[in-house]
């Protein structure tokens, strides 16, 4: 098995990945780096996110890919000693130094976190609606409309419709991740970030998520960081592979389609981890 | 892959070391043991030292003060001062329980929305001034409640001249109330998770509106549970209220009025020559003692209510 593994390694580094026909970039990163306390966490990476498609980061612990992922929706501007430079665009817009402020951004670049975390005082309907409400929508008819259509696209309202009232906290896990996307998605986002957001779920809850997101990116961009192959090779479309380095700083090593990524990678490095042979 | 793997020939095991190994760890748990019940016995006898003088109290105050309440008017009358003819005419002390009552409203009135303001800003912020400010509430905590007494007489009392009365006794309660709250407050904030937070950011909230609208509400049961037990201690304080209040011999709610409160009532009566009004004592306890028990006992059950709601 060792020999066809290697035998297979060589064949694909001698073919390089042609570039693919793209659709438009929802958001394009260039050399973006993230450093805590002058120490690099992240750096070197430079892709595209590209419309209505699922990007996946993958790689082992440590090579960055929730730190990359929190750069792009500015997640690291509280965090003393934190520096992101480089340039991440958001159509064509500078987020860190365009003309976007940073509670803008976040309206248009959701986010859904490792774990659930629904808003423990407030009840369902409150939690969809609550980023409205933050920012300033007072009127019941649109929240009405915006938590129906959340928690609809969020394949929740069928199981929450008689009891929006109820505390979200006496939703199960994965209800409440999903209650935590139609929260996201309330706000009609352009790109929704996935941190690892299925990894506290049972694989009942999971596959129900998966199934959402091939339902969601017709309308959102969908950019997910996970630790699960067969889920980036199951759901998305792009996949960038990251790695940390000698230096212990994540690096970009490959972006390409999901199949390329994982049938066909350029860097042996990425075989290596997709096969399972490390991390 | 376990072609990778080298399998290590394991050798014949030592029967003899093996006995002589339990032998060892059969002597240490017997030595184990002895100690475990030595020290359990050691916990139950401190266990009692502490619990046998409480309810020695406890059964003190009710079998004193029970008939001294029963005592017609204890509740709604006005103290009177027994006479050679009337020894046992002691009256009521309506006015200490409302005097009790007014000021811990007002001190309350004073010291929440303070405390919790200061406290959600010191979980928050990492500013120096934060730091400042939580070295002094630590301090003020732990300072002597007679200084707070001192305080409110030198400035409400004379230099602002508003006289002795309810306002000066609870403005030296509400500092009393303040850092207990703020401290309380501080570690409520903090324990909030910071994932909630991130959430609210992560959906354009402004970080004031994140600590208004999610930290807070989740950090309430915590919140008021130390306003309960700050409102408890004032309650009981002697010292702060001695110097400031008047000792008035009225109900008045008015904040500009002298007023009395349970524990003054207790100090003065037990001072008193008269043996009935040294009895009454008991009773004024008593009521003190329920009064606290049933506040801390009402904030402990709406936390749990509260938390089970979740």
């Amino acid at each position: 098995m060792d020999q066809e593994f290697m035998a297979q390694v060589e064949t694909k580094v001698a073919t390089p990945s042609e570039t693919l026909e793209r659709g438009a970039a929802a958001m394009q990163l260039k050399n973006v780096a993230v450093s805590f306390h002058g120490r690099t966490a992240v750096r070197d990476c430079t892709f595209d996110v590209t419309k209505n498609r699922v990007t996946s980061l993958i790689g082992p612990s440590g090579s960055g890919k929730t730190t990359l992922l929190r750069a792009l929706n500015r997640l690291h501007d509280l965090t003393p000693g934190a520096k992101v430079s480089g340039q991440i665009l958001l159509e064509g817009t500078d987020i860190y130094r365009g003309d976007i402020t940073v509670t803008e951004l976040r309206t248009r670049v959701g986010m859904v976190f490792q774990r659930p975390n629904p808003f423990p005082t407030m009840s369902i309907y409150e939690n969809a609606v609550s980023g409205l409400r933050f920012n300033g929508v007072k009127k019941k008819s649109i929240l009405d409309e915006a938590a129906e259509t959340s928690l609809k696209s969020a394949a929740l309202w069928d199981s929450v419709q008689g009891r929006l009232k109820v505390a979200a906290s006496n939703l199960s896990g994965g209800e409440q991740q999903r209650l935590c996307i139609a929260r996201a998605l309330a706000m009609d986002p352009e790109v929704l970030l996935m941190d690892e957001p299925t990894s506290a779920l049972d694989p009942i809850a999971t596959l129900k998520i998966e199934d959402l997101m091939t339902e969601l990116k017709k309308r959102v961009t969908v950019v997910i960081v996970t630790h699960n192959m067969q889920q980036a090779a199951r759901i998305s479309d792009d996949c960038a592979f990251l790695l940390m380095g000698e230096d212990r700083a994540g690096e970009l090593i490959e972006f390409d389609t999901t199949e390329k990524i994982f049938n066909n990678p350029i860097d042996p490095r990425t075989l290596d981890y997709t096969l399972g042979r490390f991390g | 892959m376990s072609d990778m793997i080298d399998l290590v020939e394991s050798p014949e095991p030592d029967t003899n070391l093996r006995d002589e190994i339990r032998q060892i760890s059969d002597r240490v748990r017997r030595r184990r043991q002895l100690r475990s019940k030595f020290m359990i016995t050691l916990c139950a006898l401190a266990l009692s030292v502490t619990a046998v003088p409480l309810f020695l109290l406890l059964y003190q105050l009710f079998d004193r003060g029970l008939p001294v309440i029963l005592h017609t008017g204890f509740f709604t009358q006005l103290p009177q001062t027994p006479n050679l003819i009337t020894p046992n005419a002691t009256g009521g002390v309506s006015n200490a329980i409302i005097g009790t009552l007014v000021l811990s409203l007002y001190a309350s009135i004073m010291a929440i929305p303070i405390g919790v303001l200061v406290g959600v800003y010191l979980a928050e912020s990492v500013s120096k001034l934060a730091a400042s400010l939580r070295v002094i509430s630590q301090t003020m905590a732990g300072a002597p409640s007679i200084l707070m007494g001192l305080f409110a007489f030198s400035f409400v009392v004379r230099d602002l001249n508003i006289g002795f009365s309810a306002l000066a006794g609870s403005f030296a309660l509400a500092v009393l109330m303040l850092p207990v709250i703020v401290i309380s407050t501080e570690i409520a904030v903090r324990g909030v998770p910071h994932t909630l937070r991130e959430a609210g950011l992560a959906l354009g909230a402004k970080p004031h509106k994140v600590s208004m609208k999610i930290v807070l509400p989740a950090a309430l049961t915590g919140i008021v549970t130390g306003i309960i037990l700050a409102i408890s201690r004032a309650i009981g304080e002697t010292a702060p209220v001695l110097l400031v209040i008047g000792g008035g011999y009225i109900n008045s709610w008015k904040p500009l009025d002298p007023v009395s409160a349970l524990p003054l009532s207790i100090y003065e009566n037990a001072k008193s020559e008269w043996p009935s009004l040294r009895t009454e004592v008991w009773g004024i306890a008593l009521v003190l003692v329920v009064f606290v028990f049933v506040l801390s006992l009402s904030a402990r059950i709406w936390a749990s209510r509260k938390q089970q709601a979740r």
